[in-house]
C-alpha cells in the first residue's frame, strides 16, 4: 500500500463531488405539541405513562419501557437543574469562538430525560452541576415553535 | 454450547491508519482482506461468505457503501451483507461473522471493516451533524465534541475524577502505539502535554481525542473442523454480546454505560466467565476519548464503578501491568477509522493470544481477551470474548 505520508490531500489526484440534499424534518406528533406549548404558552411539558408512571421530557408519543401510548401531558414549569455542562471554545471547524458558549443538560424533577440547551446570564466559572436554572423565552411574537424559542436557561432566583 | 458450531479466528489483516491515504475504500478493504487470507494460508475461493462493517455513508461520501466495497472485500458472487451500528460496528461485524458460521450455514466467513474519513472535507465532523435529534438538538448547533464533553463532565463529577487521572490514558495509549506498525498518532507525551493542549469544549482538550483516519481491518472466521485443518493456533470466539439503549441520550445517567454492561454480561455468560478481572488477561475497550477507556472498563465489569482511574494511576492497565488495557495503543494512538478501529481491537486480541504481537506482546502467556466497541448516539455496546 501507499507508504508516503500525505499531509495535503489536494496533492492526490481526485475528483471533487458533493452530496447536495436538503431535508424537511417533521416535528412529529409529540414534538409538535411540545414545541407548540412553548410557543403559545411558554411552558415546558412532559408526558406521563399511565402504566409505569414515568414522565418523559421531552415528551414522546409512546413509552419506551412498556409501549403504552402516552396521552397524559403535565406542565413541568420552567425551572430545572444543571445535570452536566460543557463550555465550548471552538466551532465545528475548530476555530475559536469569540465568546465561549455554555451548553448544559437540564433535568426537571423526577422526569425521565431532559433538555440540552445553552446557559445565559452566567459566567462559565459560576456554573455548577446541580445549579437551579430557569428558561428564558423569546417574546411571544418572535416564537416560531422551535426549541430556540427558549433563548437559554439562566440561574434561577 | 452456543450456536451449532464453534467458531475460530484463523487470520487477521490490518492496513496503515492515516489521516489521508491514497487508496480508495475498496483498495483499503482489499489490502486488509488479502493480508488476513495470507495469514490464514487461505485463498479467496476458500471463503464461503463475507460480512462488511462500515460506518456512515457520509464519511466516504458513497451511498450504498456496502455494495460499493463488496468487491474489495472479495464478496463477488458470494453471500454478503453489510452491518452497521455506528462506532460499535468494528466489534459487531465479527459478531455477525460469528453467527454466519455458528449457525452451521457456512464453514468460513471473511469479516472486513473499512472507513475512509478523509473523503469528507473540510472535516468529517460535518458528517456527524445529522446524527443528532433534528428537532431538539440540531437547532442549538450541536457538535460531536460538546456532546462527549457533557458525558465526560458527568462521569468526572459523579466519581470526583480529576483531568490529570484521565490524561494518563492518553499518555499510556499513545506510548503503547509507538510499537504498532500501523499507528497514526503514536507519541511520547506527558500528562502536562494533555492538560496544556487546546481546550475545545471543556473538559475535552485536543489530546483527549483520537484522530480521524482512513484504514481497514479484516479477520478470517472458520468452523472448528476447518480451523483445525488450517492452523495449530486457532483463537476461539467464546463470547458475543451486543445491546442498545434509547436513542434519546438525555434519558441516560451518562456516568455509566449500562448498555455496555448488558452486552458484556451476555458475552461473559456464553464464555462461562464469572469473575471478569480475574479471568480476563487483557482487554481492548473502545477509547475514542481517553475517559471512554475508563468508562468502558467499568461497563465491562473489569473493575468497580469509578475505580478505573485509580487502576490506571497504579499502572495496573499498563502493557506489563496485571490487567493490560489497550496494549495496541487504542484509537488514541493507532487511529480511529471508525469501523476499522473496532476491528483493529479484535485483531490485537487475536495477535496477543497467539503470541504474535511482537513488541506489543503482553507478558504472562495470555489465554483470554476481550474487545469492545461503542457507538451510535452514545448508546451501543458490542463485546467479543476470545480464547486460545
Ligand atoms: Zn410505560
Amino acid at each position: 500500500m501507499s507508504l508516503e505520508k500525505i499531509t495535503d490531500p489536494r496533492r492526490m489526484r481526485h475528483w471533487l463531488g458533493h452530496m447536495e440534499t436538503d431535508y424537511r424534518y417533521t416535528l412529529g406528533i409529540a414534538g409538535e405539541r411540545f414545541l407548540n406549548e412553548i410557543k403559545e404558552n411558554a411552558r415546558i411539558m412532559g408526558a406521563r405513562c399511565k402504566r409505569c408512571g414515568v414522565i418523559y421530557v421531552p415528551p414522546k408519543m409512546y413509552c419506551e419501557e412498556c409501549f403504552e401510548k402516552l396521552e397524559e401531558w403535565i406542565d413541568l414549569g420552567t425551572r430545572g437543574e444543571v445535570y452536566t455542562y460543557t463550555i465550548a471554545y471552538v466551532d465545528m471547524d475548530g476555530n475559536r469562538l469569540a465568546e465561549p458558549v455554555i451548553y448544559a443538560l437540564i433535568t426537571f424533577g423526577d422526569a425521565y430525560g431532559g433538555l440540552i440547551h445553552k446557559l445565559g446570564e452566567v459566567k462559565p466559572e459560576e456554573v455548577w452541576i446541580g445549579m437551579p436554572v430557569e428558561a428564558v423565552f423569546k417574546p411571544p411574537q418572535e416564537r416560531k415553535g422551535s426549541i430556540t424559542d427558549i433563548k437559554y436557561f439562566k440561574p434561577a432566583q | 454450547m452456543f450456536g451449532k458450531k464453534r467458531v475460530a479466528i484463523v487470520g487477521a489483516g490490518l492496513t496503515l491508519f492515516r489521516r489521508n491515504l491514497k487508496e480508495t475504500g475498496k483498495e483499503l478493504a482489499y489490502e486488509a482482506s488479502k493480508m488476513a487470507l495470507d495469514a490464514a494460508g487461505m485463498e479467496l475461493s476458500d471463503i464461503q461468505s463475507v460480512v462488511m462493517g462500515t460506518a456512515p455513508d457520509a464519511f466516504d461520501g458513497v451511498h450504498m457503501k456496502g455494495e460499493y466495497l463488496a468487491d474489495g472485500a472479495g464478496a463477488r458472487n458470494k453471500p454478503y451483507v453489510r452491518v452497521y451500528v455506528g462506532g460499535g460496528t468494528g466489534v459487531f461485524t465479527p459478531l455477525a461473522g460469528w453467527w454466519h458460521v455458528a449457525s452451521g450455514q457456512f464453514d468460513t466467513c471473511l469479516v472486513v471493516c473499512e472507513e475512509k474519513m478523509s473523503s469528507c472535507f473540510p472535516h468529517p465532523a460535518y458528517a456527524f451533524t445529522t446524527i443528532f435529534d433534528n428537532i431538539l438538538a440540531r437547532p442549538l448547533g450541536t457538535t460531536l465534541i460538546w456532546i462527549f464533553a457533557l458525558e465526560m463532565h458527568r462521569y468526572m463529577h459523579k466519581h470526583n475524577i480529576k483531568k490529570e487521572q484521565i490524561a494518563r490514558v492518553a499518555v499510556k495509549n499513545k506510548r503503547n502505539a509507538l510499537d504498532h506498525p500501523c499507528a497514526q498518532l503514536a507519541a511520547n507525551i506527558t500528562v502536562e502535554d494533555v492538560l496544556n493542549s487546546e481546550i475545545m469544549c471543556w473538559p475535552v482538550q485536543r489530546l483527549d481525542i483520537s484522530p480521524t483516519s482512513d484504514g481497514a481491518a479484516a479477520l478470517v472466521l472458520a468452523s472448528e473442523d476447518v480451523a483445525k485443518k488450517v492452523t495449530d493456533n486457532p483463537v476461539w470466539i467464546d463470547g458475543v454480546g451486543w445491546c442498545i439503549d434509547s436513542t434519546i441520550w438525555t434519558n441516560r445517567d451518562l456516568y455509566y454505560p449500562d448498555y455496555v454492561e448488558y452486552a458484556a454480561r451476555m458475552a461473559y455468560k456464553m464464555a462461562g466467565i464469572k469473575n471478569p478481572p480475574k479471568e480476563i488477561d487483557l482487554a481492548e475497550p473502545y477509547d475514542p476519548f481517553d475517559y471512554k477507556e475508563l468508562h468502558h472498563m467499568e461497563g465491562l465489569l473489569l473493575c468497580r464503578k469509578g475505580e478505573a482511574p485509580k487502576l490506571t494511576e497504579e499502572g495496573v492497565t499498563a502493557r506489563d501491568g496485571d490487567l493490560p488495557i489497550c496494549p495496541s495503543g487504542g484509537l488514541l494512538g493507532v487511529g480511529n477509522p471508525i469501523a476499522a478501529a473496532g476491528a483493529m481491537k479484535v485483531c490485537e486480541v487475536f495477535w496477543q493470544l497467539r503470541g504474535e504481537a511482537g513488541k506489543r506482546q503482553v507478558p504472562g502467556d495470555p489465554r483470554t481477551g476481550v474487545a469492545q466497541a461503542w457507538g451510535d448516539l452514545m448508546q451501543y455496546g458490542s463485546v467479543i470474548v476470545l480464547r486460545r
